[in-house]
């Protein structure tokens, strides 16, 4: 054998060796490459290949094959260059983040539309990976212990929707969607001076018909052993539809769907909205200038290039970057304490989940604890495997640039509190932890849903403030309901329309964590 | 006339940036005033020339030619708004070709002319669909237009080469006196359908009919606005002409097209109300009305051709009123869904009353001119075979249903919110709109002007 036919036989399996596979598969290279390397059969030298010294022959041809046939009628034609990467030219509603929050949007849109294909809905989400991505990072909780009444109503409804996922997830010929739903409840306690306003969260809870029992301490005790109920004066423990899930199963069975009933997917960074704006009065004579969006640029990544979409319609279910997309479209460009100036007061708040095991932890039956001193827990899996955090104080808010994880911040301020509420935590090891981000409301940690009162088709479902996963379905619907019919038909979210800002009426909900 | 619209093309080009619009739209509006003299014609024909003539059934086609091109120019003003200037002069360029070569084929007295003319039309049709168009659905739909309506007219051209070899002449005059009948061979059926598949093509029969819908709603204003007037009755008007020299084998060979339309026109119909895009609703509504004409023009009885001419004209001012009505929309919110417009008439009051006009009369009301061509092709189907009153009755009845449902989701109902801060109508759109109302009104008044040769 010449000497350089040995040295491209040896690259080659060098390489093949260096792919991904196992010991098997590189064995099989191996012998086909011999095998092929026999003279007179398959191998040919560098100059010998089919079409001459040209690289990539093949590569050229299926080129020239796909350019052939995008030009015959029958599909969309790319007279100069391959655009299937690009959003269409034209969508009537264009969804701003792939989050569950801009899916559950398009997915009641479609579903509520009512004739098949009536609009067409486009779904731009910059990272494909969802890397940095609330859903995705999230804890995966959802509970009806909330004191606002809509809140409540939002939960109840989502518990619902996931409760007949298949009904309203199912696509003919995919498996079933399986969310991996742990229903064992959420466990809130407090310690004396809150346990008025927890009692009374209770009863609006009941009222709303979530199924929420009182606990006292002794009844702690008896049904959780593992608790240690010092300062605890009360415990609310939800005893249906109250748990938690695994939201990438959401994600996709939200995307698989959304697939089959013909919405559009794109990956691009929205960059810039070009707005036409009309100038009018007030009934007290001042001047407002209301937009309209219709076009949204949307930049391909790593490249210049970017696609112009005309579109009706935009919703920003940007999640943490809500506020960034809101001032591409001019809102919070303004005087200050003008309605021109309010922005969208929603930002990226860094909080921490570690997962610990324990192994002579609480047991099977152990709900979400969410502690007094606001640290909470939840198992993980069936192997002694705990997941937890705390929300810190304003003071000790963690820098959101990153989603880097600071270690210590366990060590200080959530194992201590652990440890106190559940004994058996003190021996406990760390086994991973990451970051998430809140798309946090600084004004009132509740959602923004609905329209801007000037930027007339801009319309909200974002700042949910660490509760969006759990209500995504409901808040799909109500944004599609707004959309379609002009009015919220199921759940009134009237308190939650952006107007609130400018009115200065805080929609606060209290059971944050 | 002809000479004036092409003199118009080098005044686009130099005229003032300003003023391109206004000096078009005012000149094409002057030669289509012009064209009304051939309306008062001494013997009912008037013979310019050995090439070009005019007779009561391309009279009232002339008039509408050149009565939409001012409207035409009128309409494409805003969304050619951001074009460069040399865009803008070249797209008015291009609308007065083609309807200077619509002059020509409705004027013109040899077949062969005439369907040079006719091919030679679906070329500026073409360019401003592809290039103007707003999706990119545009290429597809394009070329779906091009080759439908080729494939159609190759046949043609063989036949009428054969023709004139056996006659001698094609010059539809002097064939008017010609005393031929053909004989039922298989090569003179097949000659009738040469004929006859262009112009089914281009109208559209029912079967035919998959270029309309998409040319219709990729077009931008003005392609869709000459489409459903006046391009698909050339192709009626080829049929009413080329019916003289295929005679006899009419009554046998029509039969299948017949079937054709008068199902055609009610699934097109029923095909409506389930539209969702508003210009698709007013594209299929095109082909509904014309399945009628076809239907009319097959039964060759004097009063369904003066039904046919009459149905032509109506539809034409009606169809593209929808167009420029649609277009407001459009241009509004952006997107040609109806859910996303709703209730406009709160906010744009004197647009909903010409929506209401203007699909009142699409429904056939009484007095309009629509209704009298429809009702002529109904009495005179019903006196061609009576069970197809049961078809045109439940076809009225649903395209008066699909009127007004289109009606109600744009104009009625609660607002959506985020239509809150559109533009009010321009007057430059109340014109436009209109310009195609009074024809339809005044023609309410005498509209033996339109009912064609057999009057």
């Amino acid at each position: 054998m010449p000497p350089w036919r040995g040295k491209v036989i040896t690259k080659v399996v060098a390489e093949c060796g260096a792919l991904r596979g196992s010991g098997s598969e590189k064995l099989m290279f191996r012998r086909a490459l011999q095998r092929g390397l026999r003279p007179g059969l398959s191998f040919r030298r560098l100059g010998t290949r089919r079409g001459g010294s040209t690289l990539d022959w093949d590569g050229k041809v299926a080129e020239i094959r796909k350019k052939i046939q995008s030009a015959l009628p029958g599909d969309t034609w790319d007279p100069l260059y391959d655009t299937s990467h690009l959003p269409p030219e034209h969508a009537d509603v264009v969804v701003v983040g792939g989050g569950v929050i801009g899916l559950s949007v398009a997915y009641w849109l479609k579903k509520l539309e009512k004739k098949r294909d009536a609009i067409r809905v486009l779904v731009v989400e910059r990272d494909s990976t969802y890397s940095k991505a609330s859903t995705v990072l999230s804890v995966g909780g959802i509970r009806q212990q909330f004191s606002l009444p809509e809140n409540i109503q939002l939960s109840l409804f989502s518990a619902n929707f996931l409760r007949n996922i298949n009904e309203y997830l199912g696509v003919v010929d995919a498996p079933p969607v399986d969310l991996q739903f742990n229903p064992s409840g959420y466990l809130l306690l407090a310690s004396d001076k809150d346990a008025a306003v927890l009692e009374n969260n209770v009863k609006v809870q009941r009222q709303e018909g979530a199924k929420v029992c009182l606990m006292s301490p002794e009844h702690l005790r008896t049904k959780f052993p593992w608790i240690n109920t010092e300062g605890v004066a009360l415990a609310s423990y939800g005893m249906e539809g109250e748990g938690w899930f695994d939201p990438w199963s959401l994600l996709q069975a939200f995307r698989l769907k959304l697939q089959s009933m013909g919405v559009l997917f794109s990956q691009g960074e929205v960059t810039r909205f070009v707005t036409s704006s009309t100038s009018m009065e007030t009934s007290s004579g001042e001047q407002v200038n209301l937009k309209r969006i219709y076009e949204v640029h949307v930049k391909m990544d790593n490249s210049l290039e970017y696609q112009p979409v005309e579109c009706a319609i935009v919703i920003n279910a940007a999640g943490a970057w809500s506020g960034q997309v809101a001032e591409l479209a001019g809102i919070g460009m303004g005087p200050p304490g003008t309605l021109q100036g309010i922005k969208l007061p929603v930002e990226p708040r860094k909080r921490y989940v570690y997962v610990w095991h324990c192994p002579q932890g609480p047991g099977l039956e152990t709900p979400l604890v969410a502690d007094v001193s606001r640290v909470y827990f939840r198992r993980e899996g069936l192997g002694c495997n705990y997941l937890g955090g705390r929300s810190p104080t304003e003071e000790e808010e963690p820098d959101p640039t990153n989603l880097e994880v600071d270690h210590d911040f366990f060590q200080d301020k959530v194992w201590p509190h652990l440890a106190t509420r559940v004994p058996a935590f003190n021996n406990l090891k760390v086994q991973s932890a990451w970051a998430g981000f809140y798309d946090y409301n600084t004004f009132d940690q509740n959602g923004v849903v609905g329209p801007h009162p000037l930027v007339v088709n801009m319309y909200f479902a974002t700042g949910f403030s660490g509760h969006g996963l759990q209500h995504a379905p409901a808040v799909g619907r109500a944004v599609a309901e707004m959309v379609l019919e002009g009015h919220f038909q199921t759940i009134d979210m009237s308190p939650f329309l952006f107007s609130r800002f400018y009115l200065e009426e805080k929609f606060q909900e209290r059971n944050i964590f | 006339m002809i000479i004036p619209m092409i003199m118009m093309i080098p005044m686009t080009w130099l005229s003032n940036n300003k003023f391109i619009w206004i000096n078009s739209s005012m000149y094409s509006f002057i030669i289509s005033l012009l064209t009304i003299i051939t309306l008062v014609t001494p013997y009912n024909s008037m013979y310019f020339s050995t090439l070009f003539f005019t007779d009561p059934l391309s009279t009232p086609l002339l008039i509408l030619t050149s009565w939409l091109t001012p409207l035409m120019i009128i309409a494409s003003q805003k969304h050619m708004s951001k074009e460069p200037i040399t865009w803008k002069k070249t797209y008015i360029s291009l609308i007065i070709i083609l309807q200077t070569t619509l002059i020509l084929t409705f004027s013109s007295t040899e077949l062969i002319m005439f369907y040079i003319l006719f091919e030679a039309t679906l070329i500026p049709t073409l360019i401003i669909i592809t290039r103007w168009g707003n999706q990119t659905e545009r290429l597809n739909a394009g070329s779906y237009f091009l080759f439908y309506t080729l494939l159609g007219s190759l046949p043609l051209l063989i036949a009428l080469i054969y023709m004139y070899k056996s006659l001698g002449t094609l010059n539809m005059i002097t064939l008017m006196y010609k005393y031929g009948s053909l004989n039922n061979s298989w090569a003179n059926n097949l000659m009738w359908l040469a004929c006859m598949m262009a112009f089914l093509v281009k109208m559209p029969l029912y079967g035919l009919h998959l270029w309309l819908p998409k040319a219709h709603v990729e077009a931008p204003i003005a392609g869709s606005m000459v489409l459903a007037a006046v391009l698909l009755k050339l192709g009626s008007y080829g049929m009413m002409r080329i019916s003289i020299f295929i005679e006899p084998l009419n009554k046998s060979l029509m039969y299948p097209f017949m079937l054709l339309s008068l199902w055609g026109m009610i699934m097109t119909s029923s095909i409506c109300l389930r539209q969702t895009d508003l210009k698709s609703l007013i594209a299929y509504s095109s082909v509904s009305h014309m399945a009628l004409v076809i239907v009319a023009i097959l039964i060759q009885t004097p009063w369904s051709y003066m039904g046919a001419t009459a149905m032509m004209i109506a539809h034409g001012l009606t169809s593209s009123a929808l167009f420029c009505l649609a277009n407001t929309n459009y241009e509004r919110i952006h997107s040609r869904t109806m859910l996303l417009a709703r209730g406009l008439q709160t906010v744009l009051p004197l647009m909903a009353l010409w929506w209401l006009l203007i699909s009142l009369s699409n429904l056939a009301l009484p007095p309009s001119i629509n209704l009298i061509g429809e009702l002529m092709i109904i009495i005179t189907s019903f006196s061609w075979s009576n069970p197809t009153i049961l078809l045109m009755g439940a076809n009225m009845l649903i395209t008066a249903s699909y009127s007004l449902y289109m009606l109600t989701t744009t104009q009625r109902g609660k607002m959506s919110a985020h239509a809150m801060n559109i533009k009010p109508s321009f007057t430059r759109e109340h014109t436009l709109i209109l310009l195609h109302l009074l024809p339809i009104l005044l023609l309410t008044t005498k509209p033996g002007l339109i009912l064609g040769p057999t009057f």
